[in-house]
């Protein structure tokens, strides 16, 4: 008996000791975890993508309505006198905006209300402040486009303690846990008093659960209730309570509750949901705003302020008047803050990513930088160059245009795709994308990755080629559009056409590029040679090298939108190349920027060639395929082009600067079948579209030093005058002009003046009126 | 006829001219021009004289020149990055300003990128609204070559 006694104790002994160690290895274990999940999870944050925050100063071009668009964009709301944050009203010309106020250390607007004055001519006449001061310039907020979220789609912004007001800390440990400074983690008294109110009125109308278990259990654990997670949470409450201070539990339920839920993005912390509500930091909330966030606790769902304004009011002043019992302050302050209705901003942006064409571009750009947990978790903020309104009018005009098309041919174009790109000319920066023809839909994105034959707008390509020979070609170089047959070095014969399938003889150059004769500009590119021009077209910015075949030259070749874009832009900025650039820099939490994507310049090409390229560019507006704009609109935007149709017209491109945007525009069908469409009667649609809402003004230019402008025949590329027939004032470069006078001009022109001053036409009247007497 | 009477006039304005000028022009006895060709062989041989004059070039618009002068100030605190940054944002706002294409052709000068900065000047002297000195100093960058 005694031996069993003895081994039984024995066993119990072993499991007591066994039931120790597991208990202890569990609790070691948990608490690792703990610790753990506390100093690392907690804080992860997904990397933020904003749009380039817009500047307004006195004295710059700005278009009202833009201005007007982009504060609606980025959620201003129409009233009629702006008196609180995120408010504008427009009187006449003048535009009246509460700035909500910014800073991110590169950049910092103060909040406040100004008032903007804009002429008729859409020029900034002056920044007015509230109190009389005119400024030079202020800031909008940039718009928050997405985020790179990490799976469980939390997004969070969090705020230090000395951040946080101390009326936030009295509401949050008024409402939800009175005795959290003097508690170990759990609250007997809590407990009970929630059963006693429970009992009394026969439902939940109170939870025991303090602050330290109610972040256990956002932390830890689902929202199931088993007897099993109630202890497990009160072991981890208890652990959390020994590593940690009052102050650490409480910033870390400050950072972490659930507010709000959009789409499949969570906002979690009172940060962030003092961002997403009232457009404000936390430091700024008032009152009422504390307990509105603080009464949401219960329910973000069902007290959301946006759907049930009514019943989070309700709440709200449920709050209020909790506070109003426990003497935290005082009843005049409460009955003010009861007095105020529920106001709440418009969201800035849902869990969908805007702009997802451009965000692929953006996440492109960053892979090169970043690793993929480093933007899912480190809290970075990705400032890039998209412009909202421009990317709207963009996305707006392409689907328009793209209605009328299919209205207007009647067959079945309802898979037409596109792509447009637009650059600010001179700094490369992207600043609107879009890769299909449903812009807000993720997908195959032909701005980046459709490869397509670039048909005539390889043409300037050539001539600037032709162009840079001074001693050979000039604007007015007679060139043969007559037959021409290339035989090919592997044998076979190429043999290109014009696009009305004719010949048109001898023509001066300028023109063979603005009627966009095939022929003309192969036998330039022949004679100057095709690997020639493919030198310069990596110069342009083209980076694959290719092997040189005739008929690249006018336009086999195949290159994406983008590709495209950086082409051109090299020749809309007078030869400076620069890499295209969607972000523009990113900071970190603490607003370090530590990666800048400068601006990196590079002269390829001599100005004045460039300026000798553009004429008939400009001509193409004047003339061409994109003729239809008067002389005046055309001076205003320093517009110049170039339509492009591939073989069988299954491409509709058209390539086109005006002011300082680049905008490049591609249609066509993904399965490359042929279309109804040129240049012209697509892209160019989609192109005028885009331009005439943003009307941009051009910023003017000197002209090259070495750049002479002259009249010539355009019929035998000789001198002649301003009253000649078939004259055209043209650019030369200074000494490779032409020399003599065309015999048909003999007449009608000065010899030794070809070009009448003001002094000159006065000396003639004076000798004149001399010769007479 | 006419070419005649146009050579008589020129004549007649040329002896005018000789008549009321009463001393002959030595430019080696101009100081303001020793003056200027000696601060050129200085700023051509001290980066940081040239630098220093860069930063005394204003911007014309206000609002342009309050971004300049933060990013000259982050310059000077060897921020090149930032500055550079606010030089761009500048940029965004007038494209025609001579003095941010000084400093960033500088700046790229002092960063080693002797051609990025030879293609800020080239491209700030496309400027048609530019000040004789404006023009020297960019001119400047243009010319040197390490």
């Amino acid at each position: 008996m005694n031996l069993i006694n003895s081994n039984i104790k024995k066993i119990l002994i072993t499991i007591v000791v066994l039931a120790v160690f597991i208990s202890i290895l569990f609790l070691s274990v948990l608490d690792i975890k703990v610790r753990d999940k506390f100093e690392t999870a907690l804080w992860t944050i997904p990397a933020k993508v904003y749009a380039r925050s817009l500047d307004i100063s006195e004295g710059t071009y700005l278009n009202k309505n833009i201005f007007v668009k982009e504060l609606e964009i980025i959620g201003y709301k129409k009233t009629y006198a702006a008196s609180s944050p995120g408010e504008y009203s427009i009187k006449n010309r003048k535009v009246e905006v509460f700035l909500k106020g910014f800073d991110n250390q590169y950049k910092k607007q103060d909040k406040g209300r100004f008032i903007i004055a804009f002429s008729k001519k859409d020029k900034v006449l002056s920044i007015k402040r509230e109190d009389g001061i005119f400024v030079d310039f202020i800031s909008l907020e940039p718009l928050a486009i997405g985020g790179m979220y990490p799976s469980h789609m939390e997004d969070r912004m969090p705020v230090e303690w000395s951040d946080v007001p101390q009326e936030l800390i009295d509401i949050i440990v008024s409402v939800e846990d009175q005795d959290f400074f003097n508690h170990k983690g759990f609250s007997f008294k809590a407990i009970t008093r929630a059963l006693f109110r429970n009992l009394r009125a026969t439902s939940v109308v109170e939870g025991g659960s303090t602050i330290t278990q109610q972040l256990t259990k956002s932390l830890f654990f689902s929202p199931e209730q088993t007897l099993t997670r109630k202890i497990m949470e009160l072991i981890v409450s208890l652990l959390i309570e020994i590593h940690y201070s009052k102050e650490e539990i409480l910033l870390a339920y400050i950072n972490d509750v659930h507010l709000s839920q959009v789409g499949n993005r969570s906002i979690n912390g009172f940060g962030l949901a003092s961002e997403h509500f009232f457009g404000t930091s936390i430091k700024s909330l008032d009152l009422d705003q504390m307990a509105l966030l603080v009464g949401m606790l219960k329910g973000p769902s069902i007290y959301n302020p946006r759907r049930f304004p009514e019943r989070a009011k309700k709440r709200r002043d449920l709050v209020l008047s909790i506070l109003n019992k426990s003497d935290v302050f005082s009843k005049q302050r409460i009955e003010l803050e009861l007095s105020k209705p529920i106001s709440v901003i418009s969201p800035r942006y849902g869990s969908k990513t805007k702009y997802p064409a451009f965000q692929d571009l953006v996440r492109l750009d960053l892979r090169n930088q970043f690793s993929d947990k480093e933007l899912r978790v480190n809290g970075l903020q990705v400032h890039t160059n998209i412009e909202p309104v421009t990317q709207e009018i963009t996305q707006k005009n392409l689907t328009l245009i793209l209605k009328e098309l299919n209205q207007k041919y009647k067959q079945n174009l309802n898979d037409l795709q596109s792509a447009v790109v637009i650059i600010k000319v001179g700094s490369g920066e992207i600043v609107s994308l879009v890769g299909s023809s449903n812009p807000n839909n993720f997908g195959f994105n032909r701005a980046l990755n459709a490869f397509r034959p670039m048909g005539s707008l390889m043409k300037p390509v050539v001539y600037l080629a032709a162009l840079k020979r001074h001693d050979q070609y000039n604007l007015n170089t007679i060139i043969d559009d007559s037959k021409l047959i290339v035989s090919l070095p592997e044998g076979g014969a190429w043999e290109p056409n014009n696009f009305d399938e004719e010949f048109h003889g001898k023509i001066p150059m300028h023109e063979a590029l603005w009627q966009s004769y095939n022929i003309a500009t192969a036998r330039i590119g022949m004679d100057i040679g095709v690997d020639v021009v493919l030198e310069d077209l990596y110069e342009l910015g083209y980076t694959k090298k290719k092997i040189p075949l005739p008929s690249y030259l006018i336009g086999s070749i195949e290159m994406s939108p983008l590709e495209i874009a950086e082409i051109y832009q090299t020749l809309a900025s007078d030869g400076f190349h620069t890499e295209l650039r969607a972000v523009s820099y990113v900071s970190d939490l603490n607003n370090n920027n530590i990666w800048v994507n400068q601006l990196k310049l590079q002269q390829r090409f001599r100005s004045e060639d460039i300026h000798l390229l553009k004429f008939p560019l400009r001509q193409i507006f004047e003339r061409g395929t994109a003729r239809g704009y008067s002389k005046d609109i055309l001076d205003k935007w320093n517009a110049g082009g170039k339509t492009g149709t591939s073989n069988d017209q299954r491409d509709s491109w058209f390539a086109g600067y005006a002011g300082d945007y680049l905008v490049i525009v591609w249609l066509g069908f993904d399965d490359n079948r042929k279309t109804p469409l040129t240049g012209r009667s697509g892209a160019l649609k989609v192109w005028k579209a885009i331009i005439e809402d943003l009307n941009p003004l051009a910023q003017r230019s000197a002209i090259p030093k070495r750049i002479k402008y002259l009249w010539v025949n355009i019929k035998d590329g000789l001198l002649s005058g301003e009253n000649c027939k078939n004259s055209v004032y043209m650019p030369f470069i200074s000494g490779f002009e032409p020399k003599r006078v065309s015999l048909k001009s003999k007449n009608c022109m000065n010899v030794l003046m070809p070009y009448k001053t003001k002094i000159y036409k006065k000396i003639n009247k004076i000798m004149d009126g001399l010769s007479e007497n | 006829m006419k070419i005649k009477i146009l050579i008589f006039l020129v004549y007649i304005i040329f002896s005018i001219g000789c008549a009321i000028s009463n001393q002959k022009i030595d430019l080696r006895e101009s100081e303001s021009i020793i003056d200027f060709a000696e601060d050129l062989k200085g700023l051509l041989a001290d980066k940081r004289s040239l630098r220093n004059e860069v930063k005394n070039i204003n911007a014309k618009k206000p609002a342009v020149q309050r971004i300049v002068f933060l990013a000259d100030k982050l310059w000077s605190d060897g921020n090149e990055i930032d500055a550079v940054l606010s030089l761009e944002r500048a940029l965004r706002i007038a494209k025609d300003e001579p003095s941010i294409y000084l400093r960033l052709a500088h700046i790229r000068l002092e960063e080693g990128f002797l051609e990025e900065s030879k293609s800020f000047a080239s491209k700030g002297l496309m400027i048609s609204d530019i000040s004789s000195w404006e023009r020297v100093l960019l001119t400047i960058y243009l010319n040197i070559d390490s």
